[in-house]
């Protein structure tokens, strides 16, 4: 079943400048994005910084404006929704933010930043309110005493199971969750990752994953897309993409993944000069004159590459 | 024993709250600390007093007693009037200092409101805002001042509140619109967002407490310009009338220059008396200032 599809999805940001504070021209953070999510699914959107991965998960969440296109969530077009009709969907659309620091408010008790939603969809007691609260600490692996301490108490990577156990209290079907290990030390993002897994056995949850590390991705996800100046250019199940990359931005991204063994590092020295001749002698078979990439066309069932 | 142990824990585990980091960095800077006991003081006796002084008295010429000396009867002298200095000292500074007081509250209140919903909303609520913020900014606030003193029937208190509070809720309302405008930026106004929070509760329970630390210090450190503000435009003659004795009316009487040079229990006690409060409530707020951004802090 489809839960999340985006369609033709366009976000432009206005570069104002001059004298009256003009619109002088737009930066196109999403420019054309389509793909859909099915239930249960982990989908995760990849590409280098600036490629509008953000944008487009927060476009869902209705943290940016959406320029044009459609957000279809269980065939509702939320785009078109107002913020006040949007706000039944908010409980089936949680997201996890990048920075474990700045994503809870430093003057607020771990019980009232997890208890926040709670007290905007549901009238609680305090007592049933705190309840849930320590249910949930306790699924993320925080002791109960956690709840009257503040932020700046806890690490990195127990600031983000905060974080994700806000997000769950509202039980959401689709959680967005943008690059939500970036931040933590690689020892703890092991750790946040399978717990993340975990729990969407436990809460049946679809995620649309956003990371610019591919190795997360592909352990993470079902199936990827390769974001490129606010466009897909490859969509596929993750082994399709990571095995056997057609887009030659998607083989520069797989190139570019270091790696430890020092026998193949030469290899991979070479394949680097390799394919940056091969970029530059097929360009325009990926990109138009504008060095916008093309359509998404099928090579096979589940497959989709950006190609001329 | 074991009890108290436990006890010792569940202290540490309880963040500092910002009242407690003021309270800690005020005790540890000496100045900061004598400067609070010599203003409470102060006011204590000043606000005490003056309930058991009968102001009319006080306002009532004598022409029996003009420019005497201090004495038994006269702690500080009487002025040209015949009347008791010491107790238009005492009035006077409860007048000016409940002045202050009401126009930093009047102007924060206002600048709070508005710099929270520039700084929040940002976009065209920003561009209204900031657009009357400059209108104000741009009119000529002296001739202003002059201007109402001049055509208002009865120039009191309120009116003088009144029209200070007009002028100077701009600069407040700038400090917090920056604060509020790089606050909105963070994750944790966005999680609120996505969370289904609506807009005044973000703004009240999400954004209000993260800029409260910017506010309390902004707000002691007008408190103390703005005693010296009344003062002064009394002095220039456009401020309270004397039949409303403030510190301000009382220093005035040296622009005749008998005064100034004879006559020194008149206004030597007032300007020692704004100096001194200007001075304590100052090295208060640099603590707190001190106490707001954690790089500075010294305990
Ligand atoms: N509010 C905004 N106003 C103007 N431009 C914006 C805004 N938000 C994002 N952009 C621009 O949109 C583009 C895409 O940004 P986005 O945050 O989606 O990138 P990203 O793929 O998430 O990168 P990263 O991996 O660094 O997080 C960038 O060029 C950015 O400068
Ligand atoms: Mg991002």
């Amino acid at each position: 079943m489809t839960l999340l599809k985006l369609d033709n999805l366009k976000v432009h940001f206005p570069i104002r400048g001059g004298f009256f504070r003009r619109v002088v021209d737009h930066v196109k953070a999403v420019d054309g994005v389509s793909f859909e999510l099915q239930q249960g699914e982990t989908y995760g959107l990849v590409g280098e910084s600036g490629s509008g991965k953000s944008t487009t998960g927060k476009a869902v969440v209705k943290l940016n404006e959406v320029t044009s296109g459609q957000i279809l969530f269980e065939g509702r077009d939320l785009a078109s929704l107002s913020r006040r009709e949007i706000k039944p969907f908010r409980k089936d659309i949680q997201m996890i933010f990048q920075d474990p620091y700045s994503s809870l408010n430093p003057k607020k008790r771990v019980l009232d930043i997890i208890a926040e939603p709670l007290r905007n969809f549901e009238r609680l007691s305090p007592s049933e309110e705190k309840k849930i609260v320590q249910d949930f600490l306790d699924k993320v692996g925080l002791s109960p005493e956690s709840i009257h301490k503040y932020p700046h108490e806890f690490s990195g990577g127990q600031r983000q199971r905060i974080g994700i156990a806000r997000s769950l209290t509202l039980k959401p079907k689709l959680i967005i969750a943008d690059e939500p290990v970036s931040a933590l030390d690689v020892s703890v993002q092991a750790q946040v990752l399978n717990f993340l897994q975990d729990l969407q056995q436990e809460f049946n949850l679809t995620y649309l994953f956003v990371g610019h590390d591919l190795g997360v991705i592909r352990h993470m996800c079902d199936r990827m897309g390769v974001m490129y100046r606010g466009r897909l250019v490859e969509e596929g199940k993750s082994e399709e993409i990571y095995e056997n990359p057609q887009h030659i931005y998607t083989k520069r991204l797989i190139a570019a993944i270091p790696d430890l063994e020092p026998e193949v590092r030469e290899d991979k020295v070479q394949l680097r000069k390799k394919l940056t001749s091969e970029y530059e002698s097929t360009y325009s078979k990926y990109f138009d004159e504008n060095g916008r990439a093309y359509d998404l066309k099928p090579i096979s069932s589940t497959h989709r590459v950006a190609l001329q | 024993m074991k009890v108290e142990t436990g006890k010792n824990i569940q202290v540490k585990d309880v963040s500092p709250s910002g009242i407690k980091i003021i309270w800690q960095e005020i005790k540890k800077d000496k100045l900061a600390m004598g400067s609070l006991i010599i203003l409470a003081a102060i006011l204590l006796f000043v606000y005490g007093a003056s309930l058991f002084m009968d102001a009319k008295e006080i306002a009532k010429v004598d022409f029996l007693s003009i420019y005497m000396e201090p004495s038994s009867d006269y702690w500080l002298g009487t002025d040209y009037g015949g009347r008791d200095v010491f107790g238009q000292l005492i009035i006077g500074t409860r007048n000016s200092f409940t002045i202050s007081l009401f126009i930093t509250l009047f102007t924060a209140i206002i600048g709070l409101s508005l710099g929270l919903l520039a700084g929040y909303f940002g976009g065209a609520t920003d561009n209204v805002i900031m657009r009357i913020i400059d209108f104000v900014i741009a009119l000529p606030q002296l001739m202003f001042i002059i201007v109402v003193v001049t055509i208002v029937p009865i120039f009191n208190v309120y009116v003088f509140i009144l029209i200070m509070t007009m002028f100077l809720w701009t600069g407040k309302a700038r400090l917090i619109r920056s604060k509020a405008l790089s606050e909105r930026e963070l994750d944790y106004i966005h999680a609120s967002q996505t969370l289904g929070t609506p807009h005044w509760k973000i703004i009240l329970f999400q954004l209000l407490p993260n800029v409260s630390s910017l506010i309390i210090v902004n707000f002691i450190l007008n408190l103390a310009g703005n005693i010296g503000l009344e003062s002064s435009l009394t002095f220039l003659g456009f401020g309270l009338p004397e039949s409303t004795p403030s510190l301000g009316t009382l220093i005035s009487y040296a622009r005749n220059p008998d005064v100034l040079e004879n006559k020194w229990w008149i206004w030597v006690p007032a300007s020692l008396m704004i100096l001194v409060l200007m001075l304590s409530i100052n090295f208060v707020g640099q603590a707190l200032k001190r106490a707001a951004d954690a790089r500075q802090r010294r305990g």
